[in-house]
């Protein structure tokens, strides 16, 4: 099973439903809201954003893919392929 | 409710502007929404400033003072003054203390709704039950 | 001023920027109803109605970016998806915001 895990905010209901997809699924993923962190981590997470073109969330990793916004269809995907 | 009073001509008003009346003891602002006429308390519901020197905005007035905006329909406060956000730049020292103790008192001062009058026109007269 | 008041301004003010712009709110009315209420609660912390989707970098530069709305600064980008990164937004001839992918600029091969 891949690693899954993503950068949120509380304020976001994509995010939120990202969240869902996972959760309904049964598939366990670390997340943290970006706009509850203290802000060394805010920091680190506004790097991996940076380094990989985002600006907004949610940011989702699963495996060593990233997935940038809420995509159903690319979670799935992503979970299905080897 | 109280009895309609005469406050001014209707003429006097024109469309989009302001103009304010007292009557019994009460200062108010009328308004001039597209033909249709509000009567508004004149005191801004922020620091009192008066409303008729603002700008009237379909049913939106913003006060000239600090921005903060009134429905004349309902007396909603809708927006509070600006700026809500003032950065984070450090002031010069020999104001720092005076601004801090402004923030202190601002910190208690709200903007409140205004209270808001059944106006109609008759006979080219603007009525007010005040 | 309660939260109610405080949405029906900023409809009134965002209406007025965005119309000129080839967009409206979002006919998901849930949708839109729950994002203004971030944005006054944003407001009320920081002051202004950021985006409530976007990260507040704390660099004002960078901040004033996601101020809603914030089409003007993410215009080929929003015109692409049809709508606005949090989803406020929709071009005028939208009737199936639902239909609208989240899609990043990345993705888009626009940057």
């Amino acid at each position: 099973m891949k690693k899954v895990s993503m950068y949120t905010l509380s304020t976001c209901p994509w995010c939120r439903k990202a969240k869902q997809f996972f959760s309904q699924r049964h598939i366990p993923f670390d997340d943290i809201d970006y706009d509850l962190a203290d802000e060394a981590t805010q920091e680190r997470i506004m790097r991996e954003l940076d380094a990989e073109g985002a600006s907004g969330f949610p940011f989702v990793r699963i495996g060593d893919q990233v997935v940038l916004g809420y995509q159903p269809d690319r979670y799935a995907k992503l979970l299905a392929s080897p | 409710m109280s009895d309609f009073v005469k406050a001014m001509r209707a003429a006097e008003v024109a469309p989009g502007g302001m103009k304010t009346v007292e009557l019994n003891g009460h200062q108010l602002v009328i308004c001039n929404c597209d033909g249709t006429f509000y009567a508004i308390d004149r005191r801004c519901g922020h620091m009192n400033a008066p409303l008729e020197m603002g700008t009237l905005d379909g049913t939106i007035v913003t006060c000239a003072m600090h921005c903060a905006q009134f429905d004349v329909t309902t007396g909603e406060a809708l927006s509070g003054p600006v700026p809500g956000n003032v950065g984070n730049e450090v002031p010069p020292p020999r104001i720092g203390a005076f601004l801090t103790n402004v923030a202190r008192l601002m910190e208690h001062v709200r903007t409140e709704p205004i209270g808001c009058y059944p106006a109609k026109v008759e006979d080219e007269w603007v009525w007010l039950a005040v | 001023m309660s939260t109610d008041s405080r949405k029906k301004a900023l409809r009134h003010f965002f209406q007025r920027v965005v119309e000129p712009l080839g967009f409206k709110f979002t006919p998901d009315a849930e949708l839109a109803d729950f994002l203004l209420e971030q944005e006054v609660k944003l407001e009320i912390k920081h002051g202004i109605p950021f985006c409530p989707c976007q990260p507040i970098r704390h660099d004002r530069a960078r901040d004033v970016q996601i101020v809603c709305p914030c089409i003007p600064f993410h215009r080929k980008h929003f015109d692409a998806m049809k709508r606005c990164w949090c989803g406020l937004f929709v071009h005028q001839g939208v009737t199936d915001p639902a239909s609208l992918p989240q899609l990043s600029a990345k993705d888009l091969g626009l940057e």
